[in-house]
């Protein structure tokens, strides 16, 4: 059985076409990654697939019941994680739990007890009785996470997650969707950032102004631009003129300066290394480090989505 | 995954998610000062304003303040608290609850409801102990104030259907509505005191019935049957019911 199963969805604001005939399916247990550029109808997705908004054509099946015609029945399956984090600043981080559970009714022993879990889990127990008010945006990041799981969902969006978050808490939440995809929940997340689509995703779809250009785990969307590989390398004394020089080499068919590093993009990997090192020799400096890449996550994204890295005079990968 | 569905159907599910919308609001709102100002000091103002020196019986000036207060403080919170939630998006959780839209209008209104029941009782107590009017008709009280009172909580929350994220937004538009509706419901002037084209135009009003229940309690008679007054109560807060579940359907496609 699918957990989610979108056809044929359309959606449009006005003249605005939000989305456009997107269909996929995430597999019950899947960890399934929604990239995507701002604005490309990933939020608006989340919204259709929990029946917030409706879809102007198309629907979607969450676990076989149809979420236009049995919302109810299909939301009783899920838990939400919103874009904002929409926590009551008014009511304490308890209060706001607490409402979360009973809007899923969740009977009060078994909310009471997970409810200290959660919040134990993410940090916030010290901080229980505390208004949100005062908490700061990670707080209320995490305080929303535990809202969204309070009901056990066997089905988790989560929009960004993310977002606004330190290392640490980061980790916590990467630590605790690894828990849940243990525990078979399926969970759907937005991101635009690939890193983590790339480290916790089964699969990805990638989403460009409403469309969706590709679907795949995120290796094999690797392999598919296979021709996008590439030398990273760092000299000493580290310096920005060599941007030039680099760049006419042979067969390097893009340079981007990254951090104290330079990396050149290129279908040929081994000419690149000979023609670096000649560079190195003949200008006196030293390679502190060379490394060859193969496409990542980014370089797909970036391909799909025909967007400009924004590094001045840089071009875009074909 | 657990199944919390056991052991309460579907119909009880809705109505306790609809108790804790309701609870939420009490919580955050029941002592918001700006709320006690336009539930009761708004209400006390106005009824000062218009029924001070018009020599009118005590038995007409406090059911009249009573329902004063109760159109005011019942539609104080919703057109309030909703705009606030579409704004900090706290009203994506009810809007993607497993509950109809009914329970949430419902339990919206709850909050409202409760908090001008009690408020309520503080024109009543004064009322009774500054005119000494006495209490014929208890029942016809709790009915006219408990009825009342749910009326206008569900129109509050039909007028915050009105997709704005600004609470003023909508109090504006709410007071186009209850200011006339003072006067076109027979709080100051009596019903058969009014020509003719007067009192087929208080019907329009669900004020008129619950004042005239109200008003019962301590003359002993209604102008209309009292069961008129319970059925046109009933029917305006069904109508505002289903009225603004269809609003807020339609404003969130
Ligand atoms: N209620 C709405 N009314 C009009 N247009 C809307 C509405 N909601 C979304 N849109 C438009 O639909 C498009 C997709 O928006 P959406 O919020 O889904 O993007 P997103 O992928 O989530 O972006 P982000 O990464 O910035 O969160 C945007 O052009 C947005 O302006
Ligand atoms: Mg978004």
């Amino acid at each position: 059985m699918h957990a989610i199963e979108a056809i044929a969805i359309s959606k449009k604001f006005g003249d605005l076409l939000a989305l456009s005939d997107v269909n996929f399916f995430v597999a019950e247990g899947e960890t399934f990654g929604f990239l995507g550029p701002n604005g490309a109808g990933k939020t608006t997705t989340i919204r259709i697939l929990t029946g917030i908004t409706m879809p102007t054509a198309g629907t979607a099946m969450i676990f076989e019941k149809d979420i236009v015609k049995e919302t109810i029945a299909a939301r009783r399956q899920m838990g939400i994680v919103h874009e904002t984090s929409n926590v009551y600043d008014d009511l304490s981080a308890w209060h706001n739990l607490m409402f979360a559970a009973e809007l899923y009714n969740v009977p009060r022993s078994v909310r009471e007890r997970r409810g200290k879990e959660l919040l134990e889990l993410f940090g916030l127990w010290e901080r229980k009785d505390d208004r949100v008010r005062v908490f700061s945006k990670g707080m209320k990041r995490r305080l929303t996470l535990a809202m969204g799981l309070v009901n056990d969902p066997r089905l988790l969006f989560l929009d960004e997650p993310t977002s606004g978050l330190d290392v640490q808490s980061n980790l916590i939440i990467r630590d605790v969707i690894h828990d849940l995809t243990e525990q078979g929940v399926t969970v759907f997340l937005t991101t635009h950032n690939i890193e983590e689509a790339n480290l916790i995703c089964d699969r990805v779809a990638i989403i460009n102004r409403g469309q969706i250009a590709a679907i795949d785990s995120p290796e094999r969307l690797k392999k598919t631009i296979q021709s996008v590989q590439s030398v990273e390398v760092a000299f000493d004394p580290p310096s920005l003129d060599r941007l030039n020089r680099l760049r006419a080499l042979p067969l390097v068919s893009e340079v981007r300066k990254e951090g104290d590093k330079f990396r050149l993009i290129t279908e040929d990997p081994a000419t690149v290394i000979e023609g670096v090192t000649a560079y190195a020799q003949e200008h006196q400096v030293r390679i502190i480090s060379m490394t060859t890449i193969g496409p990542s996550l980014e370089d797909v994204f970036i391909k799909l989505t025909g967007l400009v890295p924004r590094v001045k005079g840089v071009k875009v990968i074909d | 995954m657990t199944d919390f569905s056991e052991g309460c159907g579907q119909l009880c599910r809705e109505l306790k998610a609809a108790w804790a919308i309701a609870k939420k609001d009490i919580r955050i709102y029941y002592l918001k000062p700006n709320i006690i100002v336009s539930g009761m000091l708004f209400p006390l103002f106005m009824f000062l304003a218009f029924a001070i020196g018009r020599d009118a019986p005590p038995t007409l000036l406090v059911p009249g303040l009573i329902a004063i207060t109760i159109l005011f403080s019942a539609s104080s919170i919703e057109p309030v608290s909703i705009p606030i939630e579409r704004r900090t998006k706290t009203f994506d959780r009810l809007l993607s609850a497993p509950i109809s839209l009914h329970s949430v209008v419902l339990g919206e209104s709850l909050s409202g409801f409760l908090y001008s029941a009690g408020i309520a009782l503080v024109p009543l107590t004064a009322g009774m102990i500054i005119f000494q009017t006495p209490l014929v008709q208890p029942a016809a009280l709790i009915a006219g104030i408990l009825l009342t009172a749910f009326c206008f909580a569900t129109m509050g929350t039909l007028f915050a259907a009105y997709p704005t994220e600004s609470p003023g937004d909508i109090m504006s538009m709410l007071n186009l509505v209850r200011l006339p509706l003072i006067f076109v419901s027979g709080v100051f002037i009596p019903v058969n005191a009014l020509p003719p084209i007067g009192q087929v135009i208080v019907m329009l009003s669900p004020l008129t019935f619950g004042n005239d229940l109200i008003r019962a309690a301590f003359e002993g008679s209604t102008h209309f049957n009292p069961l008129v007054d319970l059925v046109a109560i009933g029917g305006f807060i069904l109508l505002f019911q289903l009225a603004a579940n269809h609003l807020y359907r339609k404003f969130n496609e």
